[in-house]
């Protein structure tokens, strides 16, 4: 009986503060509300019922060109808004930092580029960034529509800033979108993401 | 054949390096990095090892990564070609630095580092001279990052005898700085949200830190806690919430900023700590805190229930609950000598109310940390919009008990408490009022408990929650059961008009101290302005009380109603208006002096460098709307004979305010199992757990836990 008092003890001090540090996959995706490149406001709480995908980008990042020069990310954006998901690229450079552009310069940039999100988010004072705990560009984030996080981690499993590398790559980002929107469970919901540092 | 393919390999790279890039020489370089490839030996001999590698050297202020990149970033690689028989081995690392970007932290190298391996020839070499060529590629950073990669070789003569060259110094000196192999005794144990690795170096460490050799395991920019206990040393390594957890623990631990570090590699044990994953997302400090009475650590469901249920008959008689148990006992005055069935049935009400409020505030606190917002008790009076909303309603209630008006039938719920009326809404309103101004205090035994019950399942938090509820309303559940017990009140008579007039003061009281809290947030400016939106509000209340009564024709009434309700909602804008652009006077993060006693602004590292100094650490974990907390340190804390004694014993002071949303504070409670303010740590030199004081402290009680200085 003592034993498992200690036991008991043990578990509820080890348990204690179960406070996510930042978002964590399984459990709701922080929400947040985000100026985009046109002006318009977003918020993830509009979104519900809509699977989103959370892109961080800085297109003067070698990691994110990598995936831009060579059409991969705007091609994914593509795929999957064209089922339905709501694809929403995050830039979280603070102003004056690296990958840090005017809404117009940006959306410019954007458009250059081909991408085909659904919206270019501004993030400069990082709170989303952070909430999120975004490290890298790119680190992408895949939240079903009741509003849990299902992935979190970087968009494939080759870290490097080499476009051959692409091919070979296994991308966990589709897979992981692939699996939600047939109704399964996320095979791999988490890994670790690659690229630049966000530049907060 | 062996040789034949050999010696085809060899041609091979022959003829394709004349004009080629295999032969690129031994050095290369990118915008911001020269590299070169270097031996240890001017001439190699068969069978003798030697050593290679790649010196990168990086232009001011940019950086290249050390194997595990860290946050971000990617580890320079070195893909070696050689001979047939020759084989090169791991890539050796020096230490690196530990590089931090806001909330990021990567590690690797500034200027340049050596990263270098073993090669060895096979026992027999015929040849005259053996070629060596790397591919080296690399991230090189500074705020920007940028890739680089080279294609290098070298060709040493073969000889008889080996001889050092010119760089064995720098190898020597490369090597040097590659942590080895541990040879103290090391256990890694997996708790919630971190690994606990225990080590017995040959000198305690005063500060260490763990470097993962992989990424994706560890929240690099997390503090590690460094903890004494007994002979060894325990360091919490908070885990990646997202990350994997891997079979064995290795890395490299970095002892006293780098004068020791070895690399480890053990078997991750599973602690008692280690559960789901969710549960993972933070941790607790390894040894439980000794306790005092009524800071007992909480462990069982039933002992949670009880100092719930403890902790909310106290509530009663803290002074944020006074004003409203005043209005409370003056409805029972009313109510004393009626049908004692109708009594049963406002306590009930009240109950009611107290009940559904907690539940509904542990519904907003629940959904929010969902959400990821760091928060505990109280935590609505961090938010100046709510102070603002909260003192409209006292002072309009505090108007109406001094006779300004009267509150119309239609609106009997919020109003008719104060106004006495016997409904039963007004006694389920009074129970959700009560719960509201209670939350500023927080009562013995109620902090442990809640500590505990947060960190549960949902239906856990919500039955200490009920508890805390049923304990807060049973005095009057009680009363109101056995209304006998009231035939001491008086009869109701003329004496009950000024007995609310008098209870009016009461609940301006409140509006007074819940300015000062407004002020806190908003500054000297921001008060006024709600002081200008009271008057408002008083004049509405005014006006509605002149001519919304039911001696005036319904169009005056309606037209004062408007009016009324216009100049409220206007007072209340002029209120949130400075709310949203809240600035306080003075910002946070210089120290306070009580009584000649400064108390420094709390941080984990402040508190892990002044115990490094063997220094008794006193935190005070406070807010501004916590009463509890301001009259502990103005009554006992800054009290003559506890400054003395905090002086005498060189006891470092340390505040963490919690008046504001802060992370790193709501974390340093949970760490402590604790969800609110106030709270009282005491770490003695020498012990490894903190000694916690009660939530209400007196003198002598302070002075006994600084007895043993």
């Amino acid at each position: 009986m003592r034993r498992l008092l200690t036991l008991a003890g043990a578990l509820v001090l080890a348990c204690a503060p179960a406070v996510p540090a930042a978002a964590t996959v399984g459990q709701a995706a922080p929400a947040f509300t985000l100026t985009d490149t046109a002006g318009q406001k977003h918020a993830l709480a509009d979104l519900k019922g809509k699977h989103v995908v959370l892109e961080w980008v800085n297109f003067d990042c070698p990691f994110v060109k990598k995936h831009y020069d060579s059409g991969n990310m705007q091609k994914l954006q593509k795929a999957y808004t064209g089922k339905g998901v709501v694809w929403l690229q995050v830039n979280s450079s603070a102003a004056g930092k690296q990958g840090a552009y005017p809404a117009d310069r940006a959306a410019a940039m954007n458009k250059e580029r081909g991408a085909a999100s659904s919206a270019y988010l501004l993030d400069s004072d990082g709170a989303v960034g952070r909430a999120y705990g975004a490290r890298t560009t790119p680190h992408m984030y895949v939240i079903d529509p009741a509003g849990k996080l299902v992935y979190a981690g970087g968009i494939d499993d080759k870290p490097s800033t080499d476009q051959a590398d692409i091919a070979g790559a296994r991308n966990f980002v589709s897979a992981a979108l692939d699996e939600v929107l047939a109704g399964k469970p996320v095979s791999v919901a988490t890994s670790t993401p690659y690229g630049c540092s966000v530049k907060y | 054949m062996r040789r034949t393919t050999w010696w085809a390999a060899l041609l091979l790279a022959g003829c394709a390096s004349l004009p080629s890039d295999v032969l690129a020489g031994p050095t290369g370089s990118s915008r911001y990095v020269k590299v070169r490839l270097l031996a240890d030996a001017s001439a190699v001999s068969g069978g003798k090892p030697f050593r290679a590698g790649v010196k990168l050297e990086m232009a001011d202020g940019w950086h290249t990564y050390w194997r595990n990149p860290g946050d971000s970033g990617l580890p320079t690689k070195v893909a070696w070609t050689l001979p047939e028989g020759w084989t090169a081995g791991e890539l050796s690392w020096p230490l690196p630095e530990r590089i931090v970007a806001g909330p990021l932290a990567s590690y690797g190298y500034h200027h340049e580092v050596l990263l270098f391996t073993t090669i060895t020839p096979p026992a027999k070499v015929t040849a005259a001279s053996v070629p060596l060529a790397a591919k080296v590629s690399w991230l090189e950073c500074q705020e920007a990052c940028l890739p680089g990669k080279a294609q290098l070789d070298v060709t040493l003569p073969v000889a008889a005898t080996a001889t050092p060259s010119a760089d064995a110094a720098a190898f020597e000196a490369a090597a040097a700085r590659v942590p080895r192999p541990a040879d103290w005794k090391v256990t890694a144990t997996r708790e919630a949200g971190a690994v606990h690795v225990r080590f017995e170096p040959p000198a305690a460490a005063r500060q260490a830190s763990f470097l993962p050799g992989a990424p994706g395991i560890v929240a690099h920019a997390e503090e590690q806690a460094l903890q004494a206990s007994g002979e060894a040393s325990v360091l919490r390594v908070p885990l990646d919430a997202n990350g994997t957890v891997p079979e064995r623990w290795q890395g490299v631990l970095v002892l006293d900023g780098g004068a020791r570090a070895a690399e480890i590699d053990v078997p991750l044990q599973q602690g008692t700590g280690a559960s789901t994953p969710a549960a993972a997302a933070a941790a607790p400090p390894p040894p439980p805190a000794a306790a005092l009475p009524g800071t007992a650590a909480v462990t069982t469901l039933p002992v949670a229930l009880g100092f719930a249920f403890l902790g909310g008959l106290i509530l009663n008689l803290m002074p944020c609950v006074l004003p409203v148990l005043s209005l409370k006992v003056m409805s029972f005055v009313r109510h004393a000598g009626e049908d004692p069935r109708r009594a049963w049935r406002h306590g009930a009400a009240f109950t009611a109310g107290v009940l559904l409020s907690f539940w509904a505030l542990a519904g907003v606190l629940l959904g929010l940390r969902a959400a990821g917002e760091q928060i505990g008790w109280g935590f609505q009076l961090q938010s100046p919009s709510f102070l603002v909303m909260l003192t409209g309603l006292f002072f309009l209630m505090g108007l109406n008990l001094f006779g300004v008006f009267e509150m119309g039938a239609s609106l009997t719920a919020a109003g008719s408490l104060a106004a006495g009326r016997t409904g039963l809404a007004s006694s389920f309103w009074g129970g959700a009022l009560a719960t509201v101004v209670a939350t500023p205090c927080t009562a013995p035994f109620m902090g442990s408990a809640l500590g505990f019950g947060l960190s549960q399942p949902t239906y856990v938090a919500l039955l200490t929650f009920t508890a805390l509820a049923l304990g807060m309303a049973s005095p009057y559940l009680v009363l109101s059961l056995f209304p006998r017990w009231l035939r001491f009140v008086p009869k109701s008579g003329a004496w009950m008009n000024s007995f609310k007039q008098l209870m009016g003061f009461l609940l301006m009281a409140t509006v007074v101290a819940l300015l000062w809290l407004f002020g806190q947030h908003a500054g000297t400016t921001g008060m006024t302005a709600l002081l200008g939106g009271l008057l408002l509000m008083a004049l509405g209340a005014w006006l509605y009380g002149q001519y919304g009564t039911e001696l005036s024709s319904p169009r005056v009434r309606l037209g004062a109603a408007t009016v009324a309700a216009a100049l409220v909602a206007g007072g209340l804008v002029l209120g949130l208006a400075r709310a949203q652009a809240a600035t306080p006077d003075a910002l946070p993060g210089a120290p306070s002096v009580q009584n000649g006693i400064v108390w420094e602004t709390f941080s984990p590292e402040a508190v892990a460098r002044m115990r490094a100094d063997n220094r008794a650490v006193f935190v005070d974990f406070t807010a501004a709307w916590c009463l509890t907390c301001q009259v502990n340190e103005r009554v006992v804390l800054s009290s003559d004979r506890v400054a003395e004694r905090l002086r005498q014993a060189n006891v470092a002071t340390l505040k963490a305010d919690w008046t504001h949303k802060d992370e790193v504070i709501t974390r340093a409670l949970a760490e402590h199992g604790r969800q609110g303010v106030p709270l009282y740590v005491l770490y003695l030199p020498g012990a490894a757990a903190p000694v916690l004081l009660p939530e209400v402290l007196t003198e002598d009680l302070v002075l006994a836990a600084l007895s043993t200085l």
